[in-house]
């Protein structure tokens, strides 16, 4: 993506918090995102994963420009090439564990045969086939971290997005995320961007961005 | 994403906040139900009422008088009558063959001496000439009959009188203590004229009835309703004597009138075309048959207006519920269009909740509406019974019941609409975006 500029306006004031960031990311890359709180990084994967449209830039993925993509088309973009992990999970409370990975297929026109496959072998691998029938809120943080992930990989994205997909767990519970997440782009050739406070974690990546007054700097990585 | 899982997703957010879905589909149920009831009601009144009251009961009757019709008289409720000109069984005949003629009851008159007890007045009665009306009292129910107090006198017998108003203020009874009168015997005389070897001489046949009923009549004019047979024994006695007694002045014709019941109102006034050409004078309460009918349609309106405002109000419900959804929804359908839904797979499944809410309310409550009406149908047919009159039967409305959940359902649909554009025109952002 280049140039990239996106400026919040409301009525207390406008916030630009993307100034111009240049980034490039090669298919299949793990790229960690680092960065004071409030500093944009939410922002920026947003626009990544075609949640937001910057004011001025280009966002390019594979061979898709998002600046010139309808609402429909942009769905179809995420629907298909994104698999995002939000901040907050993002998970269904009135759908189960099974349901909620399922949903995604069902938004994609999966037939309810191989969505139900997909699912149960994207829980298999999270590691939550025993919970599958049960509902977000009976389910720990990490398990719900794990069964973020798994519905983010039900339709085989190219690029996965993860918000601070470790941000409210222990070690424990994030080592096994972050396996989760990395064994990906080895599997399926997809590229990985990690949005993280924790320098651990970052340093598991393969490329480094501190995201700072707007922009974004590249960084060695911490041993 | 298909119909079925937005359907599935639809029915999922309903339940997640049992307690304001309840609380909306019961707007819905309430008002379809009031609705539903109001209109069947309406529609019955509408339809069977004034179809039996007309195919069965006076609305649709049309008194044949035993005189030459007058030329004018056709859609006239009460015109003058022509020239008294006897109505025989012939004549009768041919006017039950005519068609669109359901039934045709032949009314008796009889002028006899009314001699009326002593007791139930203040002062005393004097004995008079009355006419004692006589039909089969298995049709009263379609003759212009209303029974006020007591009961009928049983078909055939001869010895039970119904009197009329006139009857009670006559005996010196105020019309509001009428069943005074009941019990009561009245001694009756019919007078032949004989040959007593060159001198006249009346002979009475004296008979005694007891009062068993207070009635309104409008059958023939007189002042006693008995049965066919204590009339026509009478008429016999009579028309035994010298020269048919016509010295005495009683009538010359078998029947004093005829009451012709038409099948439905819209054939009274054919029928009357063709009475009129037999020969006899006719009236029919057309005037009234068409304000009755009009009043029926202006109450359908009103109830059906009461309903659909309930209706409209259910539905302002639905759109309210739906709006707050899709505000503490914000979150959840940033996701879902985070996750890659169309704006129209958001649209679906709000709409889906609100019809959903609507199609349930719709459901129970046509029928619930169904079941009140039933049970006033009963009460209604409690009152008719006890007016001798044929109950009404409440059909059951399948277009009312298809159209009441339909008509629900679109409401809700409707109602939706607005929420469900809210919610689908919301940006992915929101998926971010605050807490
Ligand atoms: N809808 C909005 N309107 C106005 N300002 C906004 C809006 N959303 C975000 N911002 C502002 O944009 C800035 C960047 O927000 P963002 O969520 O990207 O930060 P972040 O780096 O993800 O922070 P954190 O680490 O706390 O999650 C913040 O200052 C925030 O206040
Ligand atoms: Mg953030």
């Amino acid at each position: 993506m280049v140039g990239l500029r996106h400026r919040f306006e409301s009525r207390a004031g406008d916030v630009t918090v993307l100034d111009g960031v240049d980034l490039h990311l090669d298919a299949g890359d793990h790229a960690a995102l680092v960065g004071a709180s409030g500093v944009g990084k939410t922002t920026l994967l947003s626009v990544l994963g075609g949640l937001e449209s910057p004011q001025e830039g280009t966002v390019r993925v594979d061979d898709h420009d998002l600046a010139g993509m309808s609402r429909g088309e942009l769905a179809t973009f995420r629907r298909e090439t994104v698999g995002f992990v939000f901040q907050h999970f993002g998970l269904l409370e009135a759908l189960t564990a099974a349901e909620n990975v399922e949903l995604a297929g069902s938004l994609a026109g999966a037939a309810a045969g191989p969505r139900r496959r997909r699912a149960a072998e994207l829980l298999e691998a999270v590691g939550l086939v025993d919970r599958a029938r049960h509902r977000p809120l009976e389910l720990s943080g990490g398990e719900r971290q794990r069964l973020a992930i798994a519905r983010a990989l039900m339709n085989r994205p190219r690029l996965v997005l993860a918000d601070e997909p470790t941000g409210n767990l222990d070690e424990r519970s994030s080592t096994l995320v972050m396996g989760l997440l990395e064994s990906l782009p080895a599997g399926h050739g997809c590229t990985l961007v990690v949005v993280t406070h924790d320098a651990t974690i970052a340093a598991r990546a393969r490329r480094c961005f501190r995201l700072s007054g707007g922009r974004a700097i590249e960084e060695a990585i911490p041993v | 994403m298909s119909w079925r899982d937005a359907l599935v997703l639809a029915v999922k957010g309903v339940r997640r906040r049992p307690g304001r879905a309840v609380l909306t589909v019961l707007a819905v149920l309430l008002a379809s139900a009031l609705l539903t009831a109001l209109l069947t009601i309406s529609t019955t009144a509408r339809t069977r009422v004034l179809d039996q009251l007309s195919s069965g009961g006076p609305l649709a009757g049309i008194k044949v008088a035993a005189a030459a019709p007058d030329p004018a008289q056709v859609n006239q409720d009460n015109p003058d009558v022509g020239a008294p000109k006897d109505l025989d069984g012939a004549a009768l005949g041919r006017i039950r063959a005519l068609r669109g003629v359901r039934q045709v009851i032949p009314v008796l008159s009889v002028r006899q001496y009314v001699v009326p007890p002593r007791g139930p007045g203040r002062r005393r009665t004097q004995p008079f000439i009355g006419s004692v009306v006589g039909v089969d009292l298995r049709h009263v129910g379609l003759l212009p009959i209303t029974l006020e107090a007591g009961r009928l006198p049983v078909a055939g017998a001869t010895t039970e009188v119904a009197v009329t108003d006139g009857y009670v203020e006559r005996v010196g009874v105020t019309p509001t203590q009428r069943s005074r009168v009941l019990g009561t015997v009245v001694e009756l005389a019919a007078g032949r004229l004989e040959d007593d070897g060159g001198h006249a001489l009346v002979r009475g046949r004296w008979t005694k009835a007891t009062v068993v009923g207070v009635v309104g009549q409008d059958a023939a004019n007189g002042e006693l309703l008995m049965s066919d047979r204590a009339v026509r024994e009478a008429q016999a006695w009579i028309a035994s004597g010298v020269n048919n007694s016509r010295v005495l002045g009683g009538p010359t014709s078998p029947y004093a009138g005829a009451y012709v019941v038409a099948h439905g109102i819209d054939a009274v006034p054919q029928v009357r075309r063709e009475i009129t050409s037999v020969g006899y004078s006719t009236s029919a309460p057309e005037n009234l048959i068409a304000s009755v009918r009009r009043y029926l349609r202006v109450v359908e309106i009103v109830l059906a207006a009461v309903g659909i405002i309930a209706l409209v109000v259910a539905g302002l419900g639905i759109g309210n519920a739906m709006l707050a959804a899709v505000r503490e929804r914000r979150r959840e359908i940033g996701v879902l269009k985070a996750i890659g839904a169309r704006d129209r797979d958001i649209y679906r499944v709000y709409l889906i909740e609100a019809g959903t809410l609507g199609f349930v309310g719709g459901l129970v409550g046509t029928f619930v509406g169904w079941g009140i009406a039933e049970a006033v149908g009963v009460v209604v047919n409690r009152y008719l019974t006890q007016q001798g009159l044929e109950g009404v039967r409440l059909g059951l409305p399948v277009p009312l019941l298809v159209g009441g959940i339909a008509g629900a359902t679109v409401l809700a649909l409707v109602a939706g609409t607005l929420p469900a554009l809210r919610a689908a025109r919301l940006p992915a952002r929101e998926a971010v975006s605050g807490g």
